[in-house]
């Protein structure tokens, strides 16, 4: 569904991502895992068109979409749940829907914001709370909510774990499992090894802009160690020192 | 009872000015610019309704085509001044918009001249009266219309798909574009009913001093500009709160320092001794 052909990308003069291949199914989840200024925001980013591609091409669904704006993007099925979320803060969580779905007519609107709270039913309790007042995992759900009213076959999720309490990221892999089961692609960028290892059929480690690792989760489960290393992690060599 | 009369004198005149006075946050809460050029087009909605009306004998025609033709100057202010330097700091638009707000005085005062324009039969000039309080007709106007237009600005921007993806490009420009929110509308509109409730505003103070001069934009511009700091720039809740606590302290001012200083030295004391307690405003934007 979604084909990277040695994507480049990156800001003005400077490289973040170089010649990355990576696809991703209809109903498979993808983990993109690397350190900090690796590339995997700048990867989700260029998808949905937020950041300039310097080579290479994004296929979707065959269609060469590399040169499309980020709102022909949201049409054709792509959408994005930003690093740090992006929510609008003084919006409330209705609201945050509304503008999610903007592309489709608002027809299907009230449908999907029912499709929204069957996912995650907590925010049918904040449904009129401005989206700023939530907590992290809460704004986490509005987040991935606000993207799913677009109506999107691949979903972009970036630092799903992130400073979220451990049941909240246990709500949102639950959500974003039920959403692989309905066919959708997911590609997700996560700071837990563990937790993508968890959740992904795939991973692809990234380390300074480049792939360095590939493989399924299984696999990558086996290789830990190896995977742990190209993040540099402190955690892998912290452990292996005491 | 006197206290009474001030509060209603005060909410009078701070209708006025939160009309005037949303309409500048509204512009800066979109685009991050100080729209001082506004108060042009304030004066200019009272120059077409009084000249039409005294033409045509109809003060609400004159209404009629004012408000929606200041608004339709409003875009053209967007997108002749604003749109080409938006990616400069945002001095360079303050100074854009002074300039402007200059030529368009000096221009008022070369086309209609210096003395201002009078309607000929005047409007709105009885007394409206429950017990022993009173007021004109114009400033009753002033109120209904200032909570009316407010209270449908309020309800478009909150019970609308538009409104809400106009709150949305407010709060986070990029993100509701890419959700497919065509901002560059959102930003015409935004001038559209900035620049038209600027006009009401307008048109109803010429009607209550029946008189339109080239310079009657100077002193509201001076005040929104500090009201809208006040509330919390952007912050159109705060801006209204700011607008009738104005209005009140000045007609309160009038009569107990009115002595030492008049009306509008008391409104910038106000709002120096406000600024200097308080430097983020009374409302801070988040």
């Amino acid at each position: 569904m979604l084909r990277l052909e040695a994507m480049s990308c990156g800001y003005g003069g400077m490289r973040a991502v170089e010649a990355l291949d990576l696809e991703v199914g209809a109903g498979e989840i993808v983990a993109l895992v690397g350190a900090n200024g690796a590339g995997k925001s700048s990867t989700l980013m260029a998808i949905a068109g937020h950041v300039e591609l310097q080579g290479g091409r994004i296929l979707f669904d065959g269609d060469d979409i590399s040169s499309a704006a980020p709102m022909a993007r949201v049409a054709s099925g792509i959408a994005l749940a930003p690093e740090g979320r992006r929510l609008f803060r003084d919006l409330s969580v209705r609201e945050n829907l509304v503008v999610g779905g903007y592309v489709r007519d608002a027809g299907r609107q009230a449908r999907n914001i029912e499709t929204v709270l069957a996912l995650f039913p907590r925010l049918a309790e904040r449904f009129e709370r401005p989206a700023g007042t939530l907590s992290g995992g809460e704004q986490q759900m509005v987040a991935i909510g606000r993207a799913l009213m677009s109506e999107p076959r691949l979903m972009l999720i970036d630092e799903v774990s992130l400073g979220l309490m451990p049941k909240m990221v246990d709500v949102c892999y639950g959500a974003i499992r039920a959403l692989r089961a309905r066919g959708l692609g997911v590609l997700l960028v996560e700071q837990s090894t563990e937790r993508a290892f968890a959740a992904a059929d795939r991973v692809c480690v990234l380390e300074s802009g480049r792939a360095v690792w590939r493989g399924s989760a299984a696999e990558a489960r086996g290789n830990s160690a190896v995977i742990d290393a190209y993040l540099g992690v402190g955690r892998a060599t912290a452990d292996a020192a005491s | 009872m006197l206290q009474l009369e001030l509060t209603i004198q005060g909410l009078i005149n701070g209708s006025m000015y939160a009309l005037m006075a949303v309409g500048l946050t509204l512009v800066y809460g979109l685009l991050r610019i100080l729209h001082v050029a506004h108060a042009g087009l304030y004066t200019l909605g009272a120059y077409i309704a009084v000249l039409i009306a005294n033409a045509s004998g109809s003060l609400l025609l004159g209404a009629a085509v004012a408000i929606p033709a200041v608004g339709l100057a409003g875009m053209a202010v967007y997108r002749l001044l604003y749109e080409p330097i938006l990616d400069r700091p945002p001095y360079v638009a303050l100074i854009a918009s002074i300039g402007l707000f200059i030529v368009m005085e000096e221009a008022y005062r070369l086309v209609f001249g210096p003395y201002g324009e009078t309607f000929s039969t005047p409007y709105l000039a009885g007394r409206l009266a429950i017990g022993p309080i009173g007021a004109k007709g114009a400033e009753v106007l002033m109120v209904i219309a200032a909570f009316g237009l407010l209270t449908l600005l309020a309800l478009l921007a909150r019970r609308t798909r538009f409104g809400v993806a106009w709150r949305a490009t407010v709060s986070d420009p990029a993100m509701a574009r890419s959700f497919g929110v065509d901002t560059i509308k959102v930003r015409y509109v935004n001038f559209f009913v900035a620049s038209g409730l600027a006009a009401s505003a307008a048109i109803l103070v010429a009607v209550l001093n029946n008189l339109v001069e080239p310079t009657m934009g100077s002193v509201p511009s001076y005040k929104t500009l500090a009201i809208i700091v006040l509330g919390g720039l952007g912050n159109v809740a705060g801006t209204l709160a700011a607008s009738l606590a104005l209005g009140v302290i000045e007609a309160f001012g009038t009569i107990y320092i009115g002595h030492l200083l008049d009306r509008d030295a008391i409104a910038f004391l106000f709002l120096v001794l406000v600024l200097m307690i308080r430097p983020q405003g009374l409302f801070a934007a988040k």
